[in-house]
């Protein structure tokens, strides 16, 4: 078989999710992450990552569209499909009062998994989580960062050629995101397809080969983060205010010739502009920006975080003050 | 400090108010016991008095008037009613019987050919085999109503032979407490057990109690299910190769397999420590099979209608308690009110309970159990088929 006939690790084809009251929370969403890679998919709450989660791990069924695992239609061969992907939720979902060992013979066993084999892999499944010492206490005297980890352990116990995290590292510390980071990528040098969800823009940048970043149910660029940050994260410009800027200020802020996107509201403003430095003498110039007194204007570092800002018109996290506006419309 | 606990009242007030199902059951669990209680247990303070009198079945095969007599005196009991014909035909002894044995009389009087000839003094020779007098009852009857009942016609028939043995000296006299006529009325229980040995009072009890514990298991399964439900960990095995079907099984074999060591261990100690005799041990099997089946049917209901621990805990120990109480396992259903004991049939414990007792007490076997245990699959097939309706894995 050559390479190009491998079909891709997860094929998402025309995807749609709504719910009994016409809720749409994911339209018609298609994408191919490829064998081995890492790939990242981005959004804020509300985005429809978890939907297209539950939909291609087999949870719950498309309204249309169809979800493909290593080429294996999870619609008409669920559990052949589902026997190829591991999944670790965002919640700790395992049993507190048995032991790091019970927890991953029992989620082994549900894979087939027998004997030395089952036995074998969940001494592997251990020793990546570094729970070795502490496999036979029960879970429930674990730490957050333990139980993070064997969150993780369970869903690499059955040696899943495809692995699909949904925020894994919300309320993790510094130290042991580093080193399920380090776990991960080891993974994927391995050759484990990792899909990983987040919104935690770092981390993303760092780990993903390719991320799409989806809002409100679509998917609305896929790409290298080098070629999104490139396409659509530079010439975003900061400013600070002392105090809410007044809507004429900002129709005229908006109205600059250097600006050609507006986000924000009250004292946080976002601008779009193709000559960053030109476009922070004229917002100094603007006698409303002066008058509500500038406490901080910065050219922002081209990343994730400002291609998201410019292609949702919103930021990922929740904003300090209120909800943003949509960036204004592009002056050309 | 005062401000803190205001504001701590006012926020678990307003989660209360969300979870109004929780409140409903909270007012609603006492109100239902208080009235069906009383309703129940009108039966156990009232039996035997002017508005709730015993119906006793007579079966008069006296050849002489001294059986008649003592009816009559009988008659002017308050608290018992003494049944001669049912549905316009007069009683034979097989009829009675048949009629206590289905529980529709808790009791019958007969009074065999030779009564009246009991009245003359006993020649010498051997005894007859049967008393004159034989007070027919269900084993299932409680003690103290059978002992009350038996007082009441020893003394009408002790009354009438010092009567019959005394002439005019006799009036007046209280027979009470005297041993004179004593061997004039026997209580035979309808069972294939000996003559004259009753159900103990664990015989009575390790059934009814089983069946009030293994009903437990509700509470126990639906809390489960809940907390597998809300902690994501149903969410995580599904994303398994296996099949919703499957984890349902899964997780209801290990619960009803307790169920069934449940009233395995029960059993053993009413045999153990009190000596039941487990009468058919086939047919307690059945009865035990399908009654595990429909508590883990109403287990998995309850989880499916609950949608907070809450009200999980409210609805267990709700239809744990009360439909015991109902299905007759603290209270004899031949006690309640007629509208009651109809109503108790609608409960998998009535009928848990009269397989255990028809196995147990009344020595019946496998194929007498039957219909009692297609009763209780029945109620297993109804709690699953809208547990399963309802029921979801991620909600």
């Amino acid at each position: 078989m050559t390479a190009a006939a491998t079909p891709p690790a997860i094929a998402l084809e025309a995807l749609v999710k709504e719910y009994p009251g016409g809720t749409r929370a994911v339209r018609e969403i298609s994408m191919e992450i490829l064998e081995g890679e890492f790939f990242g998919l981005l959004g804020p709450n509300g985005a429809g990552k978890t939907t297209s989660i539950h939909m291609l791990t087999g949870l719950s069924e498309p309204t249309s569209g169809e979800v493909r695992i290593q080429g294996v239609s999870m619609a008409s061969r669920p559990l052949e499909a589902k026997s190829r992907l591991g999944f670790v939720p965002q919640e700790f979902a395992f049993y507190p009062s048995l032991s790091a060992l019970d927890n991953l013979r029992f989620f082994g066993s549900l894979y087939g998994l027998r004997g030395e084999r089952l036995e074998r892999r969940v001494r592997e499944a251990l020793e990546i989580s570094a729970l070795g010492r502490r496999s036979r206490g029960p879970v429930s005297t674990f730490s957050n960062g333990m139980m993070r980890r064997l969150n993780v352990a369970v869903g690499l116990v059955h040696e899943p050629r495809v692995l699909i995290l949904d925020e894994p590292t919300v309320g993790v510390d510094a130290q042991n995101r580093r080193a399920l980071h380090e776990t991960l990528e080891r993974l994927n040098r391995q050759g484990v397809t990792v899909l990983y969800t987040t919104h935690q823009m770092e981390e993303a940048q760092r780990l993903c080969r390719r991320v799409a970043i989806m809002d409100r149910g679509r998917i609305l660029h896929a790409d290298t983060p080098e070629a999104l940050v490139r396409r659509f994260g530079e010439g975003l410009v900061r400013v600070e205010l002392k105090s809410p800027l007044p809507t004429e200020a900002r129709e005229r802020l908006a109205r600059l010739d250097s600006v050609q996107g507006l986000d924000g509201s009250g004292r946080i403003w976002h601008l779009k502009a193709r000559e960053p430095e030109r476009a922070v003498q004229d917002v100094l110039a603007l006698a409303g920006v002066r008058e509500a007194g500038v406490l901080g204007l910065n050219i922002l570092e081209p990343n994730l975080e400002s291609v998201f800002i410019h292609v949702t018109g919103r930021r990922l996290r929740d904003p300090g003050e209120g909800a943003p506006a949509p960036l204004a419309e592009e002056n050309g | 400090m005062t401000y803190q606990v205001l504001a701590l009242t006012v926020k678990e007030l307003k989660v209360l108010w969300r979870d109004r199902e929780a409140l409903v059951l909270l007012f609603a669990m006492p109100l239902f016991f208080i009235v069906v209680m009383s309703w129940a247990l009108q039966g156990v303070y009232e039996a035997g008095t002017r508005d709730r009198p015993v119906r006793v079945l007579v079966v008069n095969r006296d050849r002489g008037d001294r059986a008649a007599e003592v009816l009559s005196d009988l008659k002017g009991l308050e608290g018992l009613l003494w049944v001669e014909a049912v549905e316009g035909n007069p009683l034979t002894l097989e009829r009675a019987e048949s009629l206590v044995r289905k529980g529709r009389f808790p009791l019958a009087l007969h009074f065999q050919e030779g009564f009246s000839d009991a009245f003359q003094p006993a020649p010498p020779g051997p005894s007859p085999e049967e008393t004159p007098a034989v007070l027919v009852a269900d084993p299932g009857l409680n003690r103290p109503l059978l002992s009350s009942v038996r007082g009441s016609v020893l003394g009408a028939i002790q009354r009438r032979l010092w009567s019959a043995r005394l002439g005019p000296l006799a009036a007046g006299l209280d027979p009470g407490g005297g041993e004179a006529g004593t061997g004039m009325l026997g209580v035979r229980l309808l069972s294939r057990f000996e003559d004259r040995r009753r159900p103990t009072a664990a015989e009575q009890h390790v059934p009814a109690y089983t069946i009030f514990g293994v009903f437990f298991i509700v509470l126990t399964l639906a809390s489960g299910l809940l907390r597998e439900r809300q902690e994501g960990t149903f969410r995580r095995i599904l994303t398994a190769p296996m099949t919703r079907a499957t984890l349902l099984v899964g997780k209801l074999v290990p619960y009803y397999l307790v169920n069934l060591v449940q009233i395995g261990l029960m059993f053993a100690v009413g045999v153990l420590l009190f000596g039941v005799r487990p009468g058919s041990v086939p047919a307690l099997v059945v009865v035990s099979l399908a009654l595990a089946a429909s508590a883990n049917g109403m287990g998995l209901l309850v989880a499916a209608l609950g949608r907070t621990e809450a009200q999980v805990n409210g609805f267990s120990v709700l239809l744990a308690v009360a439909l015991s109480a109902l299905g007759g396992m603290m209270v004899p259903s031949f006690v309640m009110p007629p509208g009651l004991r109809l109503l108790s049939r609608f409960t998998p414990h009535a009928w848990a309970l009269e397989g255990y007792h028809d196995a147990m007490i009344r020595g019946l076997g496998l194929r007498d159990v039957l219909p009692e245990s297609a009763v209780l699959l029945g109620f297993a097939v109804l709690f699953f088929a809208f547990a399963l309706w309802w029921f979801r894995f991620d909600r």
